[in-house]
């Protein structure tokens, strides 16, 4: 099998702690499920991640250097 | 009394309407299917009823008292005779229907699988999903269940024939069940026959049973014909169809439980099922109907009106006929016709049911065919609507225009208008406008008086009106030199479709526009239109000003460098004033920059050998670069071109340096000195261009595109050449001793090989015609410069045209086995298959011409599919998008709040703000040094920095002097 997650071309998926996520959901004035979806069988997020969870992606960025995206975990 | 407070929407809700809400909100019923008596006037309870509103100026609503245009209408109501079903909601009423118990009613769902699907919905509402999807899936699984959970009952499938027909389906033991047994034990076509005996040891059934079976007098029980059926491999059923009435439906309906829909996604607070049958119809207001009355007098009724006589009609006979005790057969008919009126009265476009026509064979439009599509309510009205204070006509190209400027016909001017606010400082201004009147240029329209009155301007009262006006008076004077005009050609595929204009009044019957926004906006002069909208107050003439003035447009937002700058003629003009650097003299000089700000030549470049003074192409473009510019690159010749303190060194100047799409000099102007200074060196560019082509001349015609006769022997020689290898390829072919190349069959293999071949044959043809084209050929110039044209289309002119293809290939259709009759079948020559040989200049034999018709016409088809498809796309794009916004926190959202970018493009920058390089890298060296160099150079200039102001931005093109424009230049790019 393949682990898509090790490939240069996936970027960074991390599950948020609770308290991350508090932060980021008040700095946005949004409810958990105002984010951007994720799939839980999508091949790129990291085992522990569980329906429910926030992930935190970080892409390089040609501009920013860095993009930082939130994802709600979904079935 | 008049009501005219604004009011606030606080919610708006969608459901369906209880039929006694329909008559509470009914100001009559209807009851007569005529309009108006004999005297003209309409009969009560009819369908015109003056309750339901007034449409002739000057009478009283007998519901409101208000009179037409401020009585909005009010409903009616009809009574139906029975009830129908909405054609709306079939689809839900099919659900509906195979998902609740026929005996119960109740969802055919256990009490646990109730509470799953009660938990999808609740989850699909809070993440924005589609409820449809969870409802579907509930009815799914409902559908499975043979019996109910609740009470039992077997259930039986439902068919739906549309429009409005249900049928409960079950399968039955077929009436000749004896006959189909005996027939199969005959044994069919393979011949298997078996005995009684036999049948009666492999169904387990008595031998007694099966013989009576067999002979008719005995029914099988369920499980005795499942036996037989498995043991004779035979089906024993028929369908048993049962039509459910609309009333049936309802009654079905009416008995669902509340908590029951609410699994579905349906409010059950504000929509009953039950609803669903219609048993009083809604009649729409007379103003939603209006009557026209024609030139004869007599009246003519809207489709509506002629679709609710015929519901009234049938109506009416329905209760006649049942009242008299008609048959079941007859009333089923009219109960029928009812339904297809009701259908068509709100969608007259359901497939499968014939349309319901006018007495001219037009279908008639009814409510749904009001609201959908282009011409809808929605797309028609709403989204887009005819609007005034517009204009179309011609455009037609005029250089001497800003690009800022479009010019307006005169007559035009006059018709639009903009509102002027008469004060003390403008009062004599307004007087004038006024006193030239409607038809005089300068001139006003109407005006309005402090307490609201609106006087029309006419050419004999002008005079005295203009006497009257005072401060606090509106004057709606003509457009003039210098108002913000809104400018748009269509299909507005980009943002550059629509860019504000400043108007210059001119006479004659089009509008003009200078040739460089021809770019921008896809224009040409083949008999283009164009709109012209005037703006109407002042927040949108400064957000015109500031946002889509055509120069605050130069760089495009797609790759963020110029879209606007030389085209065409400009940039052989500018190729023939730097070619080669020629020189000038003073008058030649002073002539090529007449149309720019320049009136001074600098020093002159030299003295020539006569003593005069010269100055040079280099020279005279360099008078329009900003003075302390430093440029290196390579140009579009393939030479460098270097600029240095705003001095052209080396370099031609052509399309790569000036061009519109990205010209090096143009984009660099723009980033660093700024949209100003880059309207003002685009506007230069293409006057001195203009001025430098008609100094040098430049015409083309056929002789530049013909060639010696030695060189056209050497030409036929190499296509000669040519034909003869493709000849030894066909042979090699022939004898079976081609190789092919990997991947490819033999006779691809051949088929590549002789479009090799002759390519190759044309672009030899091509060097050869190109040999005797000096670099001074007009078509040449054109090409080299990247002006128009490319050298491909020269040789074509005079080498040779070359292989014509249809999807890539060499022409292989038309006859069996050969192109065109001319030819002997599986000829694989080159002429054969579409090989022009000639050249433009030469002109086509009749068989090349045909061959290039059929290449020719490929294009043209491949262009129409492209725009109709690519436009359908755009349309869909634009619809899902066009709800996203950026918020002020930097985020994307749609209307929900739902966060689609965390941060605009995911690194918040705009393509036109970021500078990039060639390798469309962020220069941040150069970024970095010219801020250094700014701050640090010296003390002073420090200084300077500190004390800088803003470059006024957004002036009017009529307000900011011309030839101080020097002054405004020297701060950077934002
Ligand atoms: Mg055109
Ligand atoms: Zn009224
Ligand atoms: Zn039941």
């Amino acid at each position: 099998m393949v682990d898509v997650s090790q490939h240069e071309l996936v970027p960074e998926h991390t599950v948020l702690e609770e308290d991350e996520l508090e932060e980021v959901l008040s700095e946005y004035d949004i409810d958990r499920t105002d984010l951007p979806k994720i799939k839980r069988n999508d091949p790129a997020l990291p085992d522990e991640a569980e329906v429910g969870n926030v992930v935190k992606i970080v892409r390089d960025s040609r501009t920013t250097d860095q993009a930082v995206v939130y994802r709600l975990v979904v079935e | 009394m008049r009501n005219s407070t604004p009011k606030d929407i606080g919610s708006i809700n969608f459901g369906l309407m209880e039929p006694e809400e329909y008559r509470e909100m009914s100001a009559t019923k209807i009851i007569t299917a005529d309009t108006y008596d004999d005297d003209g006037f309409p009969i009560d309870m009819g369908l015109m009823d003056p309750r339901l509103g007034v449409i002739d100026p000057g009478l009283e609503c007998k519901t409101c008292g208000k009179h037409s245009g401020s009585c909005n209408g009010h409903f009616g109501h009809i009574e139906l005779a029975a009830p129908v079903i909405h054609v709306g909601f079939t689809k839900l009423i099919r659900r509906l229907l195979r998902g609740t118990c026929r005996e119960c009613s109740r969802l055919l769902l256990t009490e646990d699988e109730k509470a799953e699907f009660h938990g999808q919905i609740d989850e699909a509402q809070k993440l924005g999903r589609d409820l449809n999807d969870v409802t579907k899936a509930a009815i799914r699984q409902a559908r499975k269940k043979d019996r109910c959970p609740h009470c039992g009952e077997i259930q039986y499938d439902i068919d739906h024939e549309k429009p409005t027909t249900y049928y409960e389906v079950q399968q039955v033991l077929t009436s000749e069940y004896s006959q189909r047994i005996a027939g199969a034990m005959q044994g069919g076509e393979d011949g298997e026959r078996m005995s009684p005996d036999e049948l009666a040891e492999e169904t387990d059934i008595e031998l007694s049973r099966i013989n009576e079976i067999l002979s008719g007098s005995f029914r099988p029980r369920e499980s005795q014909r499942k036996a037989i059926e498995k043991a004779l491999d035979i089906d024993l059923t028929e369908e048993d169809t049962n039509k459910l009435m609309p009333s049936d439906i309802r009654d079905w309906f009416e008995a669902i439980p509340d908590e029951d829909i609410e699994v579905l996604g349906i409010d059950p607070e504000r929509s009953r099922p039950e609803w669903m049958i219609l048993t009083v119809l809604p009649v729409p207001p007379v103003t939603a109907r209006p009557s026209i009355t024609l030139d004869n007098g007599q009246r003519s009724e809207d489709d509506l009106t002629h679709k609710l006589v015929d519901i009234i009609r049938i109506n009416q006979r329905f209760m006649e006929n049942r009242e008299a005790g008609a048959p079941q057969l007859i009333i089923e008919d009219l109960w029928e016709l009812l339904q297809y009126h009701v259908t068509t009265f709100m969608d007259n476009e359901i497939s499968g049911t014939p349309p319901a026509r006018h007495r001219s064979g037009r279908p008639l439009k009814t409510l749904s065919q009001r609201l959908k599509g282009k011409e809808g309510r929605f797309r028609g009205s709403l989204s887009g609507k005819r609007v005034n204070f517009s204009a179309r006509t011609v455009i037609s190209p005029d250089p001497t225009l800003s690009l800022n400027e479009v010019g307006v016909p005169d007559r035009v001017a006059k018709e639009m208008t903009q509102t002027m606010n008469v004060t003390e400082r403008n009062l004599e201004k307004a007087r004038r406008f006024v006193s030239n009147g409607p038809e005089g240029h300068p001139g006003a329209n109407y005006v309005r008086r402090p307490d609201g009155r609106r006087l029309k301007v006419t050419e004999k009262n002008c005079e005295q009106l203009a006497e009257k006006v005072e401060p606090g008076w509106e004057v709606n004077r003509h457009l003039i030199d210098g108002d913000i005009v809104i400018f748009n050609r269509q299909p507005s595929l980009h943002r550059m479709s629509i860019m504000a204009h400043e108007v210059v009044v001119m006479p004659y019957k089009t509008f003009r526009l200078n040739t460089v926004v021809c770019p921008p906006y896809n224009a040409d002069f083949d008999g283009d239109e164009m709109n012209m909208h005037a703006l109407q107050n002042e927040e949108a003439r400064a957000e015109a000003r500031v946002l889509m003035r055509v120069q605050e447009q130069i760089l495009s937002p797609r790759f963020g460098e110029n879209i606007i700058g030389a085209i065409q003629d400009h940039i052989s003009g500018t190729y023939l004033l730097t070619h080669n650097n020629p020189r000038f003299n003073e008058t030649q000089a002073l002539d090529l920059l007449r149309a720019t700000r320049i009136d001074e030549l600098p020093e002159p470049s030299g003295i020539d050998d006569e003593g005069e003074p010269f100055w040079t192409g280099y020279d005279v473009f360099s008078e329009l670069l900003p003075d302390d510019l430093n440029l290196e690159f390579t140009g579009t010749v393939g030479e460098k071109v270097v600029i240095e303190d705003g001095q052209l060194l080396e370099g031609t100047i052509a399309e790569d340096e000036v061009g519109e799409f990205g010209g090096e000099i143009v984009d660099t102007i723009t980033k660093i000195y700024g949209k100003t200074r880059a309207r003002i060196f685009i506007n230069e560019v293409a006057s001195l261009a203009m001025r430098s082509i008609m100094h040098f001349g430049f015409s083309i015609g056929i002789d530049d595109e013909t060639i010696p006769e030695e060189a056209q022997a050497r030409i036929d020689e190499t296509i000669d050449d040519a034909y003869d290898r493709v000849e030894e390829l066909i042979e090699a072919y022939e004898r079976g001793e081609l190789e092919s190349l990997p991947g490819r069959t033999i006779d691809e293999t051949l088929e590549m090989k002789i479009m090799q071949t002759l390519s190759r044959a044309r672009d030899n043809a091509g060097n050869i015609a190109d040999e005797h084209f000096t670099s001074e050929n007009p078509a040449v110039v054109m090409a080299e410069s990247g002006a128009r044209g490319s050298m491909l289309n020269l040789t074509q002119m005079a080498g040779c045209v070359g292989q014509q293809a249809v999807r890539g290939e060499r022409i292989n259709r038309g006859y069996e086995n050969r192109t065109l009759s001319h030819y002997q079948e599986n000829d694989l020559s080159a002429e054969a298959h579409g090989f022009v040989e000639n050249s433009y200049t030469s002109g086509l034999t009749p068989r090349e011409f045909f061959f290039h018709a059929m290449g020719g016409r490929e294009g043209l088809v491949d262009t129409a599919v492209r725009t109709s498809k690519s436009g359908y796309l755009q349309r869909r794009l634009i619809n899902a998008l066009s709800e996203l916004e950026t918020q002020y926190d930097g985020t994307v959202r749609d209307t929900s709040d739902t966060i689609v970018q965390f941060e605009f493009g995911e690194d918040g920058t705009s393509p036109v703000k970021v500078s990039s390089g060639d390798e469309n890298e962020i220069d941040v060296a150069n970024i970095a040094d010219r801020v250094l160099d700014s701050e640090f150079e010296s003390e002073q200039e420090k200084q300077e920095f500190l004390g800088r102001r803003p470059r006024p931005t957004n002036l009017s093109e009529h307000a900011d002097d011309r030839l101080s424009v020097e002054s405004t230049e020297v701060s950077s790019d934002d």
